[in-house]
């Protein structure tokens, strides 16, 4: 267990990767946005941002080098594959709580402000901040956590079958997509799915996200048992 | 095999097979430990694809592996003893190598932090820079320090001289030797430079297309085999009976390398037909295995039965 935090403190010993950048995506991006906000015309109410999710790209692109560049450097310091994994998911569940809490906090900061003054939304996205404080840290949480885990599946799969493999598992993946797109046509059941879209609430939809992540980080632990550095 | 036994590395019928090739070919190794190895072969010989399953970062097809009596996967009681930095080693992007010598204090239980700091100044390293931004060499380097200072028991440095220059490789060698004296542990160094590394070695294993064809004490190795040179029917006479490794012909003269120690008499019958002996360095006998084992080289006549019949 303490070779699995080792493996998280590696990651510390770089302040860039985990805090100097993401601050730096985070800072620059709300910047740009409240830039537009100044910009656009008239007395617009509620512009939505979307350059909240700039930061959970760049762990999407880190859930990728944590499989290519860290984990042979985790080899190279003897860390069994386990400790790597739980190290590595356990530290990125962290941040992203972390970075959720931090989104909630600039959502509360950007509805007291009106929208930072100009009635734009970046963090505060409506749907969304309607719910309870835990549902809006929970749906950021599940969000950024399933981007890292997309990262890291597809790159362990890469790890382990090279461009073949992942070409297959992406091709499978859109092949069960377009299966389940087929049998809800050909059972004419759009209409119920049109229905549960709707009945769809933030804590819902959190959950979804989040199983979907557990099953990346279930099939990620399986493909990495046998991957090489 | 037994757990338990006194080598630190033991393998039976270790087997790697790649799609159309087999990296390793039923190998038997036992290891004693507490010297320094020297795991010597061609490109693609296996060493690699050896040391990577040896620390389990690799895995083999078929047959037995144990390191300290045990199994080296996923085995934390195993691997934190084991240290291997691989040749094109991978870092975390945006690491400096002071983060990379950070990150190993925290994983070996042995690291001297201390140690590193004087290597790494000693190569010139620029522990502060981003190690995309070093050199070859500075990065070999990088591996070279975490090896070292790591301590571990069993330490596997894989070809660590590449884009070394003269200086830093007579460094390496000179602090191997330095620290193994005063640290004594299992070192297992893989080359192709096999004349620089010679004198350091106590013990050879040289592979070949995933076989072990030479594993003995580096001193045994020394005086096993002697070049004879002289008149054509001179040395063959005198060889006679002797394993022939190489022959070469010049005119009349015939130089044989034959894998026989000389005793004095010998030495003093050689010396009475006018023959003359060189001793064969460590890298011309590892070569002439080498080509034997692959039948690359093919000697003509009765001498490469003779020679083969021996190599059995």
């Amino acid at each position: 267990m303490n070779r699995a935090v080792a493996v998280a403190r590696i990651q510390l010993t770089n302040k860039w990767i985990y805090l100097w950048i993401p601050l730096i995506i985070l800072a620059s991006s709300t910047l740009i946005s409240l830039a537009i906000f100044a910009m656009i015309p008239g007395d617009a109410s509620n512009i939505i941002s979307g350059s909240g999710q700039a930061v959970m790209w760049y762990f999407f692109a880190l859930g990728i080098q944590s499989m290519t560049l860290l984990f042979p450097f985790s080899q190279a310091l003897s860390v069994s594959r386990r400790a790597f994994y739980i190290g590595t998911i356990g530290l990125f569940s962290l941040v992203a709580l972390a970075l959720a809490v931090l989104y909630w906090v600039l959502g509360l900061v950007e509805q007291a402000t009106d929208g930072w003054g100009m009635k734009g939304a970046i963090f505060a996205i409506p749907w969304i901040a309607e719910g309870a404080w835990y549902t809006q840290i929970l749906f950021y949480f599940a969000v950024t956590i399933l981007l890292f885990l997309l990262g890291f599946w597809s790159s362990t799969i890469y790890k382990r079958w090279r461009t073949v493999g992942l070409t297959a598992a992406l091709v499978g993946a859109g092949a069960v997509l377009l299966g389940i797109v087929a049998l809800i046509t050909w059972r004419e059941a759009w209409a119920s799915v049109g229905a549960w879209i709707v009945e769809l609430t933030p804590l819902s939809l959190a959950g979804w996200v989040l199983a979907t992540g557990a099953l990346l980080a279930l099939t990620s632990y399986a493909t990495l048992r046998r991957a090489v550095p | 095999m037994t757990a338990g036994t006194a080598n630190v590395i033991e393998t039976r019928n270790l087997t790697r097979r790649y799609r159309d090739q087999l990296a390793l070919d039923n190998v038997d190794l036992d290891i004693a430990g507490g010297r320094i190895y020297g795991l010597l072969g061609r490109n693609g010989a296996g060493k690699t694809t050896l040391m990577s399953i040896l620390t389990a970062q690799g895995f083999e097809s078929s047959g037995e592996v144990r390191v300290f009596g045990e199994h080296p996967f996923e085995n934390d009681r195993v691997l934190r003893r084991l240290c291997f930095v691989r040749e094109s080693q991978k870092y975390p992007d945006d690491f400096t190598a002071a983060n990379a010598f950070a990150s190993a204090g925290l994983l070996y239980p042995n690291w001297d932090a201390g140690f590193a700091a004087s290597l790494a100044e000693e190569f010139s390293i620029p522990v502060k820079r981003r190690l995309k931004k070093l050199s070859r060499g500075q990065l070999s380097a990088v591996g070279v320090v975490l090896g070292l200072a790591s301590r571990a028991d069993i330490t596997f440095f894989d070809e660590p001289y590449l884009g070394l220059d003269a200086v830093a490789r007579q460094i390496f060698y000179d602090r191997l030797v330095e620290d193994f004296a005063e640290h004594p542990r299992t070192i297992m160094l893989s080359s192709h430079l096999i004349d620089e590394v010679a004198l350091l070695l106590e013990h050879v294993i040289v592979i070949d297309s995933g076989r072990i064809v030479l594993n003995d004490d580096a001193e045994n190795i020394r005086g096993s085999a002697v070049t004879i040179t002289g008149t054509a029917d001179v040395v063959e006479a005198f060889i006679a009976g002797y394993p022939v490794l190489h022959r070469e012909a010049l005119g009349s003269l015939v130089s044989a390398t034959v894998e026989q120690r000389l005793d004095d008499a010998g030495r003093r019958e050689a010396a009475e037909l006018g023959l003359q002996l060189t001793p064969v360095s460590l890298q011309q006998l590892i070569v002439r295995k080498t080509l034997q084992a692959d039948g690359a080289e093919k000697p003509s006549g009765t001498a490469a039965t003779d020679s083969l019949e021996a190599f059995r």
